[in-house]
């Protein structure tokens, strides 16, 4: 009698994680697995992540416009979508920053920092900042590198673009392009993730 | 054998000279602001600290890290626009600033970013070095560990007609002591365990040097740290002389070849340098390495430690050892001095003697209070009589006006440095522990700090003059920031007993004019007796724009700043702190 209900208890117990792993699997195999989002881009158009068909990976740069550590990046970012927009991996700039705090960060100045910086790449706006919430950014920028695996976005990348904000010249470690160059040739990812350098992204209550 | 050549031996050497000058970092000195208007603006930036990536900062105004100098003048009406430009909220304290406990700045009087708060008082301080700094409880140590806070500098006519150095940046020399501990990537570290930092900052500067003139100098040295304290002394064995502490000028000046600053504490010293040889160097020094210590107080160590001070031997947590900087138990330089040629009209001579202070005396005391250090022990926080601090609670109930007698008692574990907000303090005694039962002559005059050893206590008076407000309390805390932020912190009001207000007034009817507004927006009340304790405007999106104690309503608001939109503004009461709020449209 004991020894049945230990059993049914097992079972019991097997088909409740089955089930909770059903409607939590954001993690597969250790890997934090992000949604797709639909975000208003500085040229008016929603974006979302399914709307590249043909995207085996993306980079997303949280980043935004009034940070002065952020404002370091902008032609590194250019050139990382020329790089690798055309492998397949394009990349993605949100601002999620609080733009009634910092006048600098509202759309309209979004637009005309992409003009004026002339980004060749979307750069979104997270009003209520879901989307950086989904992806636990903390800093601008933030960088992370997601790959498709089984339908789901897996975070393959999660830190700092490169290890020299304001020297350019002195980078030495290019941890994003080291992540991407590494996923196409369908080798691991050597550093994983890297402490963010930035500003916080201060959350509305 | 090659041989080298007279000018390749000739660039070797020019080489190795640069080399070795390249060892130091030219001390910054931050800039001024005078007047009676000041404006702040806190914000996050970057600095490069070291070789590799750039270390995220907060700063003041126009610098990368600290901020500007604030100097004013006693009996001044001072002006503040305190603007949060961080990605956090925080606080603004004015340490040592007598004034009124809604104008202080401590952990109620939170600025959410992107809010301006504009307290304002009288300077009712004698000239003397102050320093603002943030004080959101839990928060002190990462806020003030990224860079923000300042001097205050206060002037009088007084110290004016002293022939003491005061040419500020020249033979008047603010230096903030602090040291830091670095990630990975250079990031500064702020967890619990990194109460020491393994380089020396002055100012902000890494390996500082300076160049002093041929002459006597004045140094204000503020201890700035998150809990290191420092025992200054200069290469050369030399003795100098301490002329003032926390809160103002000494009697006359105290000659000294050690000095003891603790954290938050500051001591104006001056350096006679007028036999130093031009071209030549002095180092300023910590010596605080376990044998230094030992012989200024036999038997133990004065810092907090029951022996040394903690060591790499430590147990190591992520980011380092716990309590042990590569600076523990070492003497260390904190500045490199190299002498330059004097300059116009120097001061030559140190002063036989200064100003005259009186101080309170126990005849006058009405009151006496004994705080206890607690906690602490097996793993525990510290705390103060047994109570961690409480945003909600006040500890002390003190009369308008009263002299009391406080006697801070430590049977614990560790040293501790004791500040008090709102008045300075006179010291009377120290007893016990490891400092023995002599106060140090320098450390008479008025105090905010003081150093509470380990199996020690301390008892001083003070006299709560000027500000009462039952509501708004003032902070009395151990100044090591983590402890603060630990807990160790309480709170006590001033109250005036002889003066409640008898008056009667039913309805609180603040209206605001004229609506909508464009330049000046006036509050007023049909009730003469009602008077405005805060005020308090938000934005349509419910965000707080601007935070004004007691405001000066006479005026008008300046709205010009202010975006076309609908604002909600909301007025507290003086008398019962009631709240009414009004919403009111900018065109």
């Amino acid at each position: 009698m004991k020894f049945k209900t230990k059993l049914i208890q097992a079972k019991l117990g097997l088909l409740i994680i089955a089930t909770f792993s059903l409607f939590t699997s954001f993690k597969i195999h250790n890997q934090s697995v992000v949604v797709d989002f639909s975000l208003k881009n500085v040229d008016g158009n929603m974006v979302s992540l399914s709307d590249y068909k043909s995207a085996k990976g993306f980079i997303i740069i949280f980043t935004c416009n009034h940070c002065p550590f952020a404002k370091l990046y902008p032609k590194r970012l250019n050139a990382l979508n020329k790089k690798y927009n055309k492998l397949g991996v394009p990349l993605l700039a949100i601002s999620s920053t609080d733009t009634l705090i910092f006048e600098e960060d509202t759309f309209d100045k979004m637009v005309k920092k992409s003009r004026s910086e002339k980004f060749n790449f979307p750069y979104l706006i997270d009003v209520n900042q879901m989307v950086a919430k989904n992806f636990k950014a903390e800093k601008t920028p933030h960088a992370f590198v997601i790959w498709k695996d089984n339908g789901a976005w897996v975070i393959k990348y999660n830190g700092a673009i490169d290890d020299n904000g304001a020297e350019p010249s002195k980078v030495k470690e290019k941890y994003v392009e080291k992540a991407v160059d590494a996923i196409l040739q369908g080798k691991e990812v050597p550093v994983k993730e890297t402490k963010s350098v930035g500003c916080q992204i201060h959350f509305r209550g | 054998m090659k041989k080298i050549s007279k000018n390749t031996l000739f660039f070797l050497i020019i080489f190795k000279a640069n080399f070795l000058l390249a060892q130091y970092n030219n001390l910054w000195i931050p800039d001024t602001l005078s007047g009676t208007t000041f404006n702040l603006i806190l914000k996050d930036t970057f600095a490069q600290f070291r070789t590799g990536n750039q270390t995220i900062t907060g700063a003041v105004n126009k610098s990368n890290f600290w901020g500007p100098t604030i100097i004013m003048r006693k009996g001044d009406a001072v002006n503040f626009n305190v603007t949060n430009k961080l990605n956090d909220s925080t606080t603004i304290h004015w340490h040592g600033m007598h004034l009124p406990a809604i104008m202080d700045g401590g952990p109620h009087q939170i600025i959410p970013p992107g809010a301006s708060w504009q307290p304002y008082w009288q300077v009712n301080n004698q000239a003397a070095t102050l320093w603002y700094h943030p004080h959101l409880h839990e928060m002190t140590q990462q806020h003030v560990t990224k860079g923000i806070g300042g001097f205050i500098i206060i002037r009088d006519s007084t110290e004016d007609a002293l022939p003491i150095p005061r040419k500020y940046g020249i033979d008047d020399i603010p230096l903030a002591l602090t040291s830091r501990r670095f990630l990975t990537g250079n990031q500064m570290a702020f967890s619990l365990i990194d109460n020491y930092g393994d380089y020396e900052m002055v100012n902000g500067t890494l390996k500082a040097q300076l160049n002093l003139p041929k002459q006597v100098v004045r140094l204000r040295i503020l201890n700035g740290e998150i809990q290191r304290g420092y025992n200054i002394g200069f290469s050369d064995n030399s003795t100098f002389f301490v002329i003032a502490n926390d809160d103002g000028l000494l009697d006359a000046p105290i000659p000294v070849t050690r000095l003891a600053v603790q954290t938050g504490e500051r001591y104006e010293v001056l350096v006679d340098l007028t036999k130093a040889t031009i071209g030549g160097t002095l180092d300023m020094i910590a010596y605080n390495s376990a044998s230094e210590l030992q012989a200024l107080t036999p038997g133990q160590n004065i810092f907090g430690w029951p022996g040394n001070e903690g060591n790499p031997s430590n147990p190591t947590g992520n980011n380092g050892p716990i309590n042990g900087g590569l600076l523990n138990n070492t003497n260390f330089n904190i500045l490199r001095i190299n002498i330059v040629a004097t300059t116009s009209n120097p001061i030559t001579l140190i002063p036989v003697t200064l100003i005259k202070n009186n101080y309170w005396t126990t005849a006058e005391v009405s009151k006496s209070r004994t705080i206890t250090i607690t906690g602490g022990q097996a793993g525990t926080a510290f705390s103060l009589d047994n109570a961690f601090f409480s945003l909600t609670k006040t500890n002390q109930t003190v009369n308008l006006g009263a002299v009391e007698k406080w006697t801070i008692v430590n049977n614990n574990i560790f040293g501790h440095a004791f500040h008090l907000h709102d008045v300075p303090f006179h010291i009377i005694s120290r007893s016990g522990g490891n400092m023995g039962t002599n106060l140090r002559t320098y450390e008479q005059g008025w105090k905010d700090v003081v150093w509470i050893p380990i199996s020690g206590s301390v008892t001083f008076l003070a006299k709560f003059e000027d500000y009462a407000d039952s509501k708004w309390p003032y902070m009395y805390h151990c100044h090591a920031l983590t402890h603060e932020d630990e807990g160790m912190m309480a709170s006590f009001v001033v109250v005036n007993p002889a003066g409640i207000n008898q008056e009667n007034y039913s309805d609180l009817d603040f209206m605001v004019s004229p609506n909508p507004v464009k330049d000046k927006l006036f509050v007023s009340s049909s009730n003469p007796a009602l008077k405005v304790y805060y005020i308090k405007i938000f934005d349509a999106a419910g965000r707080t724009i601007y935070m004004m104690p007691m405001p000066k309503l006479n005026e008008g608001i300046d709205m010009r700043n202010f975006k076309p939109g609908t604002y909600t503004i909301q007025v507290t009461d003086e008398k019962f702190k009631q709240t009414i709020t009004k919403k009111f449209i900018v065109e």
